[in-house]
């Protein structure tokens, strides 16, 4: 039991906050949440040439080889400075398949350029019922008159979509009696419309269509029928890293809170001093460091490449309730200037929404805790 | 950050469990759940003092084996997870020592560390802290402990003192201070009290559930040498300070109810509830993961807390921070269990009908206590909030 870090990780930690602090100012995360596109290339090619687009794949495909480990402090970090990009759907949810489950081909097609930061790749994940879609994919691959298969269907909530090269998605093909089938599909293939949905938490997510888009067999990643089994087979790792976002913003609510609270003066002393604030900060302490435990506990389990199932789901199932009970604490601590669009505090009230929302609330993954453990 | 045990931890661990199995599941012992205070039971003290593991984080200078607190909540753990009958040393082990380790005296420590790690009668200890009128506001204590020539005369009455009517020695805090304008943290100081002097009278109090685990202890004229008093005289308070973040910091504050949570898995398990009531039973299935949810991160939080003492570090908030967590769980285990198991959970003593082999009922009845002992839920958040969030007095 070691709840210490190395000294390579230490710096690894440092090196990403100060890119953070200076890159990344609350002003232009609100830019880009008005931005079309949503991210900053400048930024993001500057990520890219630090290498850490591939910071855990192979160096074939111009990869760092890191550690998982070192993947979850690089969200953890950027959870703190809410920094809009396209780097989870990208290199996380999008990577990780490629590199499970895409052919030779696929990977220097896809997965090398998505490294060097010159293509951007997207998951297309949420059904028309908005859920995370793995047995009704509701899109259909169909054969038309000239015998080409073509999609059809709709996609919700895709991240970036209007700014990636290529979107992965689960349709029902031909011939796949086991199951629904991952292709890649690139954005400017005719009939694929990618429209920007105006949510919560501003960074980019698009409704995407896919009308009579024709697709062939060499976009098929993995083999027919198979492709839940190529999602599934990443989502623990990036339901991890988005906990590894949640604890960044998380503590990030904390520091402000206790700094506002020591600062802002009412009756006469701070407003820390009051005992019910200091029972409120308190309780959003607990529920950080809890959080903070928990979601190092499954990304360490990843790490040592150990089963960790039971550790995803209550990683995330308490990093979701955690994580917003400490931005609702915190509106209330901060009182109206907390409730202003100008203050930061609302992006992390938002932030803490989405993440709960995304890959399975704490309920949904109380019910995968229950099926670990035999109940 | 390696979250996972080491060959040896697990070793260690296997070696504590074979030892429950040959001391006491092999012996028909019964699993119950009672009071923080495990049931006395000296051969059970001795069993584990042969092991060495009275005594496990003392220094090994002083009859001690210099073992990791990780190390220790391993140890705990198991032990608690069977409600292991730890009562005859466990404050003696816990806080006794660890205090005349850095406070007591040459031959105090030569008189008692020894009898304690080896389980020897005659050294049960209670606590004798509280006051009517003294509980979260320790400092304010009445009882007074007078010099008269080598003797210090005792004068006053403590409660909540558990096991006081079977303890042999008192650890007792009384004012030595009486000059004006010194604060009462400066006027109190800690003595080792022989339960059986003339004038100690021990009368039971009966708790909500029904036990006598703790007691009033009244002092009239209680003679006590001058070499029972434990470290500085009026440096009570300072050395009690010292010591309560280990008091607090233990795996015990998330086990003490343990066998509930246990067996109402096994229950939920045979699926009973599933095959009358489906939906209740889908409701029940969320309410025990969101248990389990809890306890892993509880457990988390104790096993951090210990790592943090390990390296050297003051746990103090940490150890306050995970005290107010995992109390707070157990209490919400003992409701959420008596939902599931519906009324008959309210059958005491494991009758005829109760739907547990543990006597949940009772569990319910103890759990106001939980967030009350050893530091109020709400002093512990001020500690976390003051010593570890830094936020100004008022």
């Amino acid at each position: 039991m070691d709840f210490g870090f190395s000294s390579e990780q230490k710096m690894l930690r440092n090196s990403f906050k100060e890119f953070f602090n200076k890159e990344c100012t609350p002003d232009l995360v609100r830019e880009l949440w008005d931005d079309p596109r949503g991210y900053s290339e400048k930024i993001w090619k500057k990520m890219a040439k630090l290498g850490w687009l591939g910071l855990i794949y192979d160096e074939q495909y111009g990869g760092s080889e890191c550690g998982f480990l070192d993947l979850f402090i690089l969200f953890e970090e950027m959870g703190k400075s809410q920094l809009p990009s396209p780097l989870f759907t990208s290199a996380v949810l999008s990577g990780l398949i490629i590199d499970a489950c895409g052919n030779e081909a696929q990977k220097r097609s896809y997965l090398k350029p998505m490294i060097s930061g010159r293509s951007i790749l997207t998951l297309a994940l949420l059904n028309n019922g908005g859920e995370q879609d793995f047995h009704s994919p509701e899109i259909e691959a169909t054969i038309d008159e000239k015998g080409e298969h073509r999609l059809n269907g709709v996609r919700w909530l895709v991240p970036y979509a209007n700014a990636a090269d290529a979107i992965l998605v689960c349709a029902d093909a031909i011939g796949s009696e086991s199951g629904p089938t991952l292709y890649c599909i690139e954005t400017k293939t005719d009939g694929v419309t990618c429209t920007p949905l105006n949510t919560l938490y501003g960074e980019n997510k698009c409704v995407v269509h896919f009308n009579n888009v024709k697709v062939t067999a060499d976009q098929i990643i993995g083999d027919i029928g198979n492709g839940n089994y190529c999602v599934e087979k990443i989502l623990p790792q990036a339901v991890v890293l988005k906990c590894a976002e949640m604890i960044g913003g998380a503590r990030h609510v904390l520091d402000s809170t206790v700094a506002y609270v020591k600062e802002r003066h009412q009756f006469g002393r701070p407003l820390g001093a009051l005992q019910a604030v200091q029972h409120l900060c308190a309780d959003m302490n607990t529920l950080y460091i809890g959080a903070r435990l928990v979601a190092y506990q499954a990304a360490s389990r990843i790490d040592l490449h150990m089963p960790a199932d039971k550790e995803v789901a209550i990683a995330k199932a308490w990093c979701s309730d955690a994580y917003k009970q400490m931005t609702w604490i915190a509106q209330q601590l901060f009182g109206g200037i907390g409730f202003t669009e100008e203050y930061h505090l609302q992006l992390y009230f938002k932030h803490a929404k989405e993440c709960e929302l995304l890959f399975g609330d704490s309920s949904h993954h109380r019910a995968k805790l229950a099926d670990a453990m035999g109940l | 950050m390696k979250l996972s045990f080491t060959k040896e931890q697990d070793e260690f661990r296997n070696e504590v469990r074979q030892f429950i199995r040959d001391n006491l599941l092999n012996n028909n012992f019964k699993i119950q759940s009672k009071g923080l205070i495990a049931d006395c039971d000296i051969n059970f003290s001795k069993a584990m003092s042969a092991k060495a593991w009275i005594g496990f984080t003392w220094p090994k200078s002083h009859w001690g084996q210099g073992r990791s607190y990780v190390e220790k909540t391993i140890l705990n753990e198991e032990l608690y997870k069977v409600q292991a009958p730890i009562g005859y040393h466990f404050l003696a082990d816990r806080q006794v020592g660890p205090s005349l380790i850095h406070f007591g005296s040459s031959w105090q420590r030569e008189y008692f560390l020894p009898r304690i790690a080896n389980a020897e009668e005659g050294v049960l200890f209670c606590l004798l802290f509280s006051e009517p009128d003294a509980g979260s506001d320790l400092a304010g204590i009445a009882t007074t402990a007078r010099k008269e020539g080598d003797y210090y005369i005792i004068n006053g009455q403590k409660v909540w003192s558990s096991e006081a009517h079977l303890a042999d020695y008192g650890w007792l805090l009384a004012k030595t201070n009486f000059d004006e304008g010194v604060s009462p943290h400066h006027a109190c100081s800690e003595f080792i009290l022989d339960m059986h002097l003339p004038g100690v009278k021990v009368r039971p109090l009966i708790n909500i559930a029904g036990e006598h685990s703790f007691n009033e202890v009244f002092m009239d004229n209680v003679r006590v040498h001058k070499d029972y008093l434990v470290g500085q005289e009026n440096g009570g308070f300072k050395q009690i300070m010292a010591q309560v973040d280990y008091e607090r910091a233990g795996i015990e504050r998330l086990m003490q109810n343990y066998p509930v949570y246990d067996q109402l898995i096994d229950y939920m398990k045979i699926k009973q509830l599933q095959n009358k009531r489906p939906e209740t039973y889908e409701w029940a299935k969320d309410q025990i993961c969101q248990l389990e949810v809890e306890f892993q991160t509880g457990r988390l939080l104790c096993y951090y807390t210990a790592w943090m003492i390990d390296q050297g570090q003051k746990p103090t908030s940490q150890a306050a921070l995970c005290k107010v967590f995992c109390t707070q769980y157990e209490q919400r285990l003992n409701d959420v269990a008596m939902r599931i198991l519906g009324p008959k959970s309210m059958i005491r003593n494991s009758g005829p009908g109760a739907p547990l082999d543990v006597d949940v009922a009772s569990c319910y009845l103890w759990q106001p206590s939980y967030t009350l002992q050893g530091g109020s839920v709400e002093i512990l958040k001020n500690i976390v909030a003051l010593r570890g969030l830094k936020l100004p007095r008022y």
